[in-house]
């Protein structure tokens, strides 16, 4: 059994595919057998997250229209087993990604065993982003702690309620999950950002994570290893976290309160 | 070689049933000077107001021995303002026949016109709704009440056509709530309202949390620019019409 998880939010750069290249490898790293696809045809990016840029032959669209099939095309990640990086390509744009297209990968891949499906959504709500929702068994909507980012998060929960083909079909809704990142406990309790309650409220999803802003996630990309790898980073320990509550355990949410520093702390620096 | 199929062209003509939407224009009297003073009067305040619906006059309530109407003369009348009479209906033989003769056609088998019904065009609502409803005839004011149990997420609408729509989950920012009866929230509403589409000037907004960006009754419209008063934010509230013209927003 096959389950797809499209990971979208709507808007741009809120960290749709470090999460995407995070929560592939952290389902690879507890053994299932996962690809990523990357539906931003255009402006690839999965690849560098997860440093097989360099490895790209064949990509997503060249699958679709028989250029190559599935196996040429299929990069295995070098930072995790059973994880397989499906990229998209640079140069067509998104017109390209059809739904029988889309729907006759999706199916060999659940036809050559996979357990797990990481579909990384394009940023906006046309076509692609469409494209990367319909066959959606979960969806994990990754919103940044802002009014704008929250509301465009809204906006595609609504889309995956009408567009989506368990919704077409009527069949048991796509399972949505709310993602949090970018979020320093610091700012939300001081008022200049929302904090993740006042998400949770507005969307009304279950929360699967808080992922804090840290500038490991950029040195990650970076380097092209998965934040996830960040061994001791908190960044890497919330999307385990994270990894644990999508497969029905129990965590406690870290890293979403502030403490004031103390005395000493203040005296003697540390962050 | 096998030939292949070309296909096949449209036919010239098809045949299809249609509901046509269309106007009665139900006679009380049959006598000119009436008739000319209120066609008048009623046009006067909207004179675009059709744009070029099919008409039929309903005869119905004419007394039986009323003397036949000018019929050339109130099909021109009406089709210079935008309506398009074409055909009587209800008509005793003797109207019908001097209808026919004014080049009307006479339907047969209407139904009788409506016990209480006024020919006069309802007010054209003072802003349009931004969700203008199908250009049908009025929907009966008994049409079921809709029920929305999911929260409605920015970008989402409904619409509650002729009657009332109650929604059971919050309506976010940026959704649309529209119905042409009257609008209960029983959650937060922090998108727009839009009560009376079509010109209900006593339908209302009622909610358990009001924080709406928008409302409006019968194309009245109030927006939420700067706060709500602090009494009234975030609280339970009804919205309604007072002297047709004026949002009143009170706690409930």
């Amino acid at each position: 059994m096959t389950t797809i998880i499209t990971v979208t939010s709507g808007k741009g750069g809120v960290g749709k595919t470090t999460t995407s290249a995070s929560i592939a490898s952290g389902l690879a790293m507890r053994g299932y057998k996962t690809a990523v696809i990357d539906f931003d045809v255009g402006l690839r990016n999965l690849d560098l997250i997860m440093g097989c840029e360099r490895r790209v032959v064949y990509d997503f669209v060249n699958v679709i229209q028989g250029d190559a099939n599935l196996h040429q095309a299929l990069i295995k990640d070098k930072h995790a087993d059973n994880l397989f990086v499906l990229p998209a390509s640079q140069t067509r744009d998104k017109d390209a990604l059809t739904e029988e297209g889309v729907e006759k990968v999706l199916k060999e891949l659940e036809h050559q065993g996979f357990d797990y499906i990481v579909c990384d959504s394009p940023a906006g709500i046309e076509h692609g982003a469409v494209m990367a929702l319909t066959f959606a068994d979960e969806a994990i909507v990754v919103t940044n702690p802002e009014v704008s980012s929250v509301r465009d998060s809204d906006r595609i929960l609504g889309i995956i309620q009408s567009k989506s083909r368990r919704a077409i079909e009527g069949r048991e809704p796509v399972k949505e999950h709310l993602l949090v990142t970018r979020y320093s406990p610091k700012r939300a309790a001081e008022g200049e950002m929302l904090t993740y309650t006042d998400i949770q409220e507005l969307l009304r999803i279950p929360l699967l994570g808080v992922i804090p802003e840290s500038e490991a996630v950029l040195h990650a990309s970076n380097q092209g290893i998965p934040a996830i790898h960040q061994k001791g980073a908190p960044v890497a320990d919330a999307y385990l976290d994270a990894i644990g509550r999508f497969l029905g355990e129990t965590h406690p949410l870290r890293f979403v309160d502030y403490e004031k520093p103390g005395l000493i702390k203040r005296l003697f620096g540390g962050k | 070689m096998p030939r292949r199929r070309e296909p096949r062209p449209a036919p010239a003509l098809e045949l299809k049933t249609t509901r046509l939407a269309g106007i009665q224009i139900i006679l009380n009297s049959a006598e000119h000077a009436a008739l000319v003073t209120h066609i008048s009067t009623l046009f006067a305040a909207t004179p675009d107001f059709f744009g070029g619906e099919a008409a039929v006059f309903e005869c119905g309530r004419l007394p039986a021995d009323a003397p036949s109407p000018d019929w050339a003369w109130l099909a021109q009348e009406l089709k210079s303002r935008g309506l398009n009479p074409f055909a009587v209906q209800n008509a005793s033989p003797e109207l019908a026949a001097r209808a026919v003769e004014a080049g009307l056609l006479v339907l047969n088998d209407a139904a009788p016109a409506p016990a209480v019904a006024a020919v006069e065009p309802e007010p054209a609502p003072a802003s349009e709704p931004e969700a203008k409803p199908d250009a049908e005839p009025a929907a009966p004011a008994s049409a079921p009440t809709r029920i929305i149990d999911k929260p409605l997420r920015s970008g989402q609408r409904v619409y509650a056509a002729g009657g009332d729509i109650v929604v059971l989950a919050a309506v976010n920012p940026g959704a649309e709530v529209i119905a042409d009866g009257s609008i209960h929230v029983y959650a937060p509403l922090k998108g727009r309202a839009l009560a009376g589409a079509r010109g209900d000037t006593s339908a209302r907004i009622f909610t358990t949390h009001l924080e709406a960006e928008l409302v409006s009754i019968a194309g009245v419209y109030r927006t939420f620019e700067s706060a709500l008063d602090a009494p009234l934010a975030r609280k339970p509230a009804q919205i309604r019409l007072a002297d047709a013209s004026q949002i009143v927003i009170e706690p409930l």
